[in-house]
């Protein structure tokens, strides 16, 4: 096929091809074959040059990227297969999952694999997230590549919400309604959107056949090009130097060392998925994180209690909960979304809004701001979980009771966040941190409305951090003047 | 939210501007400053909340209500606020307010003691059955009857009490036979009844006259037997099917428990035999399976007192007849009874039929220890007395047990061991589907015991012992599936823990 279409080019290649050497080896011929078509002598070298800087800080949080993307090549290969039997449809759509399930050698093992293995995947995207916000990885030259792994965690988030109606359960049924219907706040367009996310205005098998095709196609060709970008821009600018440090003092070759090394964690990880898939093939048990199928979808059947996301929405599902139906001549809903769209663009800016990173200098404030958004995440989650509340599903338990709870617990994680923090890394600013516990305080211990406690703590802070400027200001300018 | 509202859009309409004729219908100046009334302390004697159901009502009642006024039907503010604090429907509030009757009759200025209908009737000193909460949930209220239905006289008129001649001006408290005979004018009318329910009986009379409640009242002249309003209620009668009804099947224990569990008012009444009649029905009936099922869980499909012994021909159950009452549910096993050679032997001994084993009003839910033959069993003990412990019998006995219990026992065993396998994300549906044959062979079972043949005992049970053998051999057939799974597992961790040791030692090698 080939010399029909370019003759004049297999000829010419074949003259110039030269007999092998008598010491030369087969891959040594093959690479030789392979440069003198692509040119790859440039990129073999880049590539045997590249390093992986090695600085003060734990070399553990460099594999977090490589973990992910293992977990995603998981979840496509798995997710290939179980395409071979699943089958959407109002007739087909649960009943291809049972038989799959049920009937099909290994069908289970698959299953479960793609189930354990997204829930790991964003595990590890939440600590590739934080460990690089906390390093400051995405100080210039490399926002865009922060960019790109924000858009990318936002897409796994799509995937999962896309993934889990897809067996159309009763537990997935209900949880879409209630997910989907949020969108119902948005102003103006949401009616609209949410008959775009519904294919009308209920959930019905339209929804299905809508999150199939982004569940299969749409999220994994944007994912496939945001991961390539990423990759992209890594193995261009590498990885990041420790803070202050424009080249790392020393590093490690990517290839063999790194890349080995990635490797043997990679099977590791594949072993803990095996073992995690026939010992628990439905999940640990814990509400949000459970896919074992229960009774097929049935729209006409009431919702029952209890009906929870997974557990990386539950922070928003209970932030939704803990506004008033009103406030401030808005919908409670519609400003909880505007709260968490801020939010997240914030999260999405952090590498222009830290200035003091910008420069390449240490900025405890936003480590601090990593750390207050983890015990506001976690906050929430455990509410959320409604950790605390009695098992008995008679007993009911009052919402302050859990929020005690979760209160101590949240605390607790705080407690020793500040300690190691302060006596292993000497960090001493505090000052978000302590706002996030403020809240917790005012509200799981006092009893305080939760946005009210919000405002406080907020409020507070903002006054904090005034003061503190003020003070170094007027500091640098005695510097100055003596 | 609503109280609020409600006090604010009474607020807003100034009630003095009704009486100008801004609305279509106009309010007379009488209604308006009863409307606007305070009492002593200056608080509105009319609520917020009564007002704004004024402000709702239809031309047609505020012109019914504007006459009563101008009629002086209604006197007096607190009269007004006593019945828009009723808030009735419309179609109710129409027949109120056309009934002159219970008009009057609700006046506290007019009216008192056993004359007053009132919303809190012992705050006035009237009696219970004076509710006027209740005379508007009548049923014969609600079919437009209204007083005059009963007692006779125009409900239109401004005055009048022209009764019905079958209305005892007297003695009216003392000797309720009278009563019967007053309620029967019309239900025992067919063709009266038929305009109102055509599926209602009206042969309720009859039955009652033959009845033990019957004959004690209109034959031996005792008060304590009861008529109709003693279950029915008097003024505030709902038909039966409403659950505040006093023959509502849940309620109808309580009803019947207001005499029979009341040893004063039994004391004297005896059973066929002589002996007195009991007075523990009730609280014995509340702990059997029947009364937990109707009580506690609300399963109207379980007996009341009626439905064994009769609602207006109630009578105690001879002892011919006791399985006949039981098998309005309990058929089957009624059935398999007459067919049985116990049957003989209990009319022999002129036993009543399913209560010598299972009780009357205390019956328990059955188990399977009620067939040991051993001292203290049901069948054990009985034989013993009574059929001196024929051998065949203890053996056949022995044998309904031993099946029944190693299919109960089996099936609550591989039910765990199911759902554990489930659990564990393997294939149980074949092992569920065993489990229900067991299940229904085991229930099967149960009820063929009542035909004390082993022949066909055994043929029900045989689905079951069948499901057993199949149950285990699919129990087996999973686990091994476990195992397997587990193997393979090991076997995988084994292969990738060699690649990652041959990976290490090459990484090794590399950086030396």
């Amino acid at each position: 096929m080939q010399s029909i279409d370019n003759p004049t080019v297999e000829s010419s290649s074949q003259k110039k091809e030269p007999e092998r050497g008598a010491g030369e080896t087969a891959s040594g011929a093959l690479r030789a074959w392979l440069d003198r078509r692509y040119q790859l002598t440039p990129l073999f070298d880049f590539l045997s040059h590249k390093q992986v800087p090695l600085g003060v800080h734990w070399m553990g949080w460099y594999y977090l990227g490589g973990i992910t993307m293992f977990f995603f090549m998981v979840q496509v290969v798995t997710g290939v297969l179980l395409l071979m039997y699943y089958q959407p449809g109002e007739a087909t759509a649960y009943e291809s999952i049972h038989f799959l399930t049920t009937k099909v050698p290994f069908g289970w093992l698959i299953r479960s694999i793609h189930s354990w293995s997204a829930h790991l995947m964003i595990i590890s995207l939440l600590l590739h997230m934080f460990s690089t916000m906390m390093l400051k990885a995405y100080r210039p030259p490399r926002e865009v590549t922060w960019v790109s792994g924000y858009l990318l965690f936002l897409l796994t988030m799509g995937f999962g919400f896309s993934g889990y109606l897809l067996p159309w359960n009763k537990l997935a049924y209900f949880a879409t309604t209630v997910g989907t219907n949020i969108v119902r706040s948005v102003p103006v367009l949401g009616n609209w959107l949410l008959e775009v996310l519904r294919g009308g205005q209920d959930v019905s098998i339209n929804t299905l056949y809508r999150f199939f095709a982004a569940h299969v196609v749409i999220l994994p060709l944007a994912f496939v090009a945001f991961i390539g970008l990423h990759l992209l821009l890594i193995q261009r600018q590498g990885m990041a130097p420790p803070l202050g440090e424009k080249v790392a003092p020393r590093g490690m070759r990517f290839f063999p060392s790194f890349a080995l090394r990635d490797l043997l964690l990679w099977l590791a990880c594949l072993m803990v998925l095996a073992a995690l898939a026939v010992f628990l093939p439905y999940g640990p048990g814990i509400p949000g994180m459970d896919w074992e199928l229960g009774d097929k979808a049935d729209p006409l059947a009431p919702a029952y209690p209890g009906i929870k996301p997974e557990w990386y929405f539950l922070w928003e599902y209970q932030l939704l909960k803990e506004f008033p139906p009103h406030l401030f001549g808005l919908e409670g809903p519609q400003l909880c979304l505007f709260v968490i769209g801020i939010l997240f663009v914030i999260w999405a800016l952090i590498p222009w809004i830290d200035r003091r990173a910008y420069r390449d200098k240490p900025s405890p404030a936003f480590s601090d701001l990593g750390w207050a958004a983890i015990l506001f995440l976690t906050y929430l989650t455990l509410m959320g979980w409604d950790v605390g509340a009695h098992h008995d599903a008679e007993q009911l338990t009052s919402m302050q009771e859990v929020a005690r709870v979760c209160a101590w617990w949240t605390l607790a994680a705080g407690a020793v966040v500040i300690l190691v923090r302060s006596w292993r890394f000497g960090h001493r600013w505090f000052i978000l941190t302590g706002a996030a516990l403020l809240q917790v305080i005012l509200h799981g211990l006092i009893g305080v409305s939760y946005l009210l406690a919000g405002l406080i703590s907020f409020v507070l802070a903002a006054i904090a951090i005034l003061v503190l400027l003020y003070f170094r200001r007027s500091g640098a300018d005695a510097a100055i003047s003596t | 939210m609503r109280t609020i509202l409600s006090i604010f859009a009474a607020g807003a309409i100034p009630l003095s501007a009704l009486a100008t004729g801004q609305t279509p219908a106009a309010t007379d100046p009488k209604l308006v400053a009863m409307l606007e009334a305070k009492d002593a302390n200056g608080k509105a004697v009319v609520s917020p909340e009564e007002r704004t159901y004024f402000m709702g009502l239809n031309d047609h009642l505020r012109e019914l209500l504007n006459r009563a006024v101008q009629q002086e039907v209604i006197t007096s503010p607190q009269h007004l606020h006593s019945l828009l604090a009723l808030q009735l429907r419309p179609q109710k509030m129409d027949l109120l307010l056309q009934n002159n009757c219970v008009l009057c009759h609700s006046d506290p200025e007019v009216q008192s003691g056993e004359d007053l209908f009132s919303s809190a009737p012992a705050s006035h000193d009237s009696p219970a059955y004076m509710n006027l909460k209740d005379v508007v949930e009548d049923v014969h209220f609600r079919s437009g009857l209204s007083c005059a239905g009963c007692h006779g006289g125009d409900p239109t008129a401004q005055l009048g009490h022209n009764f019905v001649k079958e209305w005892p001006e007297k003695e009216r408290a003392h000797n309720r036979a009278w009563v019967v005979q007053f309620c029967a004018r019309c239900h025992s009318d067919p063709t009266f009844m038929h305009q109102f329910n055509p599926s209602l009986p009206t042969d309720q009379l009859a039955k009652f006259k033959d009845s033990p409640h019957g004959i004690t009242l209109l034959v031996k002249r005792d008060d304590r037997a009861p008529q109709c309003i003693s279950c029915h209620g008097v003024h505030g009668i709902r038909p039966a099917k409403d659950p505040q009804s006093k023959v509502y099947a849940q309620r109808v224990p309580e009803t019947c428990g207001t005499c029979h569990a009341n040893p004063k008012v039994m004391s004297g009444f005896t059973r066929p035999d002589g002996s007195p009649l009991p007075t523990n029905q009730l609280a014995e009936y509340r702990l059997s399976v029947h009364g937990q099922a109707l009580l506690a869980r609300g399963d109207l499909g379980a007996p009341a007192c009626n439905d064994c012994h009769g609602n207006h021909a109630a009578s105690p159950p001879g002892v011919a007849i006791v399985s006949r009452s039981c098998s309005t549910c309990h058929s089957a096993n009624v059935s398999l009874f007459d067919g049985s050679k116990h049957k003989q032997a209990f009319d022999a001994h002129s036993w009543p039929e399913c209560s010598k084993c299972h009780g009357e009003h205390a019956i328990k839910k059955t188990n399977d220890s009620m067939l040991a033959t051993g001292p203290g069993g049901l069948c054990g003990d009985c034989h013993r007395q009574s059929a001196k412990n024929n051998p065949e019998c203890v053996m056949t006995a022995d044998y309904f047990r031993k099946t029944i219990h190693e299919m109960s026992e089996t099936r609550d065993k591989v039910t765990k061991i199911s759902d554990n396998l489930a659990a564990k994300g393997l294939d149980v549906e074949a092992i569920n589907n065993q489990l229900t044959e067991l299940n229904d062979a085991l229930k099967k079972s149960r009820t063929y015991v009542h035909s004390f043949s082993r022949n066909t005992f055994q043929q029900t049970a045989a689905p079951g012992e069948e499901a057993i053998q199949k149950s285990k051999t699919l129990v087996t057939k999973a686990r091994s599936e476990y195992k397997f799974r587990q193997i393979g597992l090991a076997a995988s961790i084994a292969s990738i823990g060699l690649l990652m040791l041959a990976i290490y030692l090459k990484l090794r090698q590399l950086e030396k």
